[in-house]
């Protein structure tokens, strides 16, 4: 028993290391993709003719090719182009821009839901277009779009286990090396497993939490 | 640009069998996983929803695992995690089977809302006129529900066709090992990995399509259902 949990101390430690990377893959990921998305959806709901083509076709690349590929050709082959990016800024760059695709038909949807009614009284008492965006609309939206955002945020720290691909020092990158070190594999792996478990219930939880106080709204 | 085509026609010859053999097995694995995910993802819906308070407990808890844990972690505990404990299984095998119980979680829940958006009346009226359990969820639930789990499931599909790609990882070749094997051979990582994505997009481009076109059908539908009520 003690040298089960000297061995889970030994293991652990480099595993809660990657935890951390994974985190932080994770938020700065979502912080560029609820960017990316907010303002595409607005670009897109304005409806500026070309730009809107262009961007529709951003959206419909991103989502229908795998994280992957798209991780791979900004790690391995834009150094081709002479652009080197470390893996941590690869990482992000890639899950960022999938997930700028993603979001932004989230928040269009978010905002198609809003009622033209509500931007039309923001005018009428004087507000300015901005003013509205702030003040009205995104408030609104912000609630819809909340637990579709949260699900999303789950899927997102799943996907960070790719970024291991290239070399990228988080849970599933410790884990692979832990192996080929310790050669305890089927331990590593059940305990990387439960890492992210760990991370995403807490995650999930909230996201219920967020749709039943949704549907009491509704 | 001349110059970057003119690379592809190239090598063509020897990139072609290789690119074409990859996507037959990134298919493969799509639809075999896929079964799987089906398969295993009704059975545990019937469990979630059963009256037996052990098999809905064993049921939840399955889901929120799959649905918490990333597939590529299940993919590393079946293909190298069970090696010491004497289960092997080939490249292939342990995909198709850790893509499978990933997504399984996933169209659990998809099956569990559809069948339970359907109003208890339908199956209290199938089995008061005397039809079976079996026979009321197989003519009466289920062609319901398929109207809501269909668009899901369809989308489901798409999501493992892109999920395949990490397979790679555990050494199936498949079509992102193959152009990155192939790339790493060639030195030529933008041509391959570009080649790549686009064939992963005309693969799931037309099935997003679809999966739109059903979903808007399958709205339109309901709320001719809704209107005659």
């Amino acid at each position: 028993m003690q040298g089960f949990f000297q061995q889970l101390l030994e293991l652990g430690g480099p595993l809660l290391l990657g935890a951390g990377t994974t985190i932080g893959i994770t938020l700065a990921s979502l912080v560029v993709a609820i960017v990316l998305g907010l303002a595409l959806a607005l670009i897109r709901i304005m409806g500026v003719g070309p730009l809107n083509w262009i961007i529709n076709t951003y959206v419909e690349v991103f989502r229908n090719t795998p994280v992957l590929a798209q991780i791979f050709i900004i790690y391995f082959s834009l150094p081709y182009l002479g652009i080197n990016i470390d893996p941590f800024p690869a990482a992000v760059i890639g899950l960022g821009l999938n997930g700028g695709a993603i979001l932004s038909e989230v928040f269009r949807a978010g905002l198609n839901a809003i009622h033209h009614g509500q931007r039309e009284a923001a005018l009428a008492v004087g507000m300015t277009p901005w003013m509205n965006l702030r003040h009205i609309i995104l408030p609104q939206t912000w609630r819809i779009t909340l637990p579709p955002l949260g699900n999303y945020a789950i899927a997102l720290l799943k996907d960070t286990a790719v970024v291991s691909a290239i070399a990228a020092p988080e849970i599933m990158f410790w884990a692979r090396n832990l192996v080929t070190s310790t050669f305890e594999t089927t331990f590593v792996y059940i305990l990387a497993a439960l890492l992210y478990f760990c991370l995403s219930f807490p995650l999930a939880r909230l996201v219920e939490h967020f749709e039943r106080k949704q549907r009491a709204w509704q | 640009m001349k110059d970057f085509l003119g690379v592809y026609l190239e090598n063509w010859a020897d990139w072609g069998p290789q690119i074409y053999a990859a996507i037959w097995v990134t298919l493969e694995l799509t639809v075999v996983s896929f079964f799987i995910a089906v398969v295993l993802g009704m059975l545990l819906a019937l469990g979630k929803l059963s009256p037996v308070r052990l098999s809905r407990a064993l049921c939840t808890g399955y889901i929120e695992v799959a649905r918490g844990v990333p597939a590529l972690a299940i993919l590393f505990l079946l293909y190298f995690g069970l090696v010491p404990l004497g289960i092997v299984f080939d490249a292939f095998t342990a995909s198709a089977i850790g893509l499978g119980m990933s997504a399984a979680g996933y169209i659990a829940e998809v099956f569990r809302s559809g069948i339970e958006a359907i109003h208890k009346g339908q199956r209290e009226a199938a089995l008061s006129v005397g039809m079976t359990p079996i026979k009321t969820f197989r003519h009466i639930i289920l062609p319901q529900a398929m109207r809501i789990i269909l668009p899901p499931l369809l989308n489901m599909v798409i999501i493992l066709l892109k999920d395949t790609s990490i397979c790679s990882l555990i050494s199936t070749e498949e079509l992102m090992l193959r152009s990155k094997d192939l790339a790493m051979m060639s030195f030529l990582p933008m041509h391959l990995f570009l080649l790549a994505g686009v064939i992963y997009f005309f693969l799931a481009w037309p099935m997003s399509m679809l999966t739109r076109r059903v979903d808007l059908m399958m709205q339109r539908g309901r709320r001719q259902t809704f209107s005659v009520r």
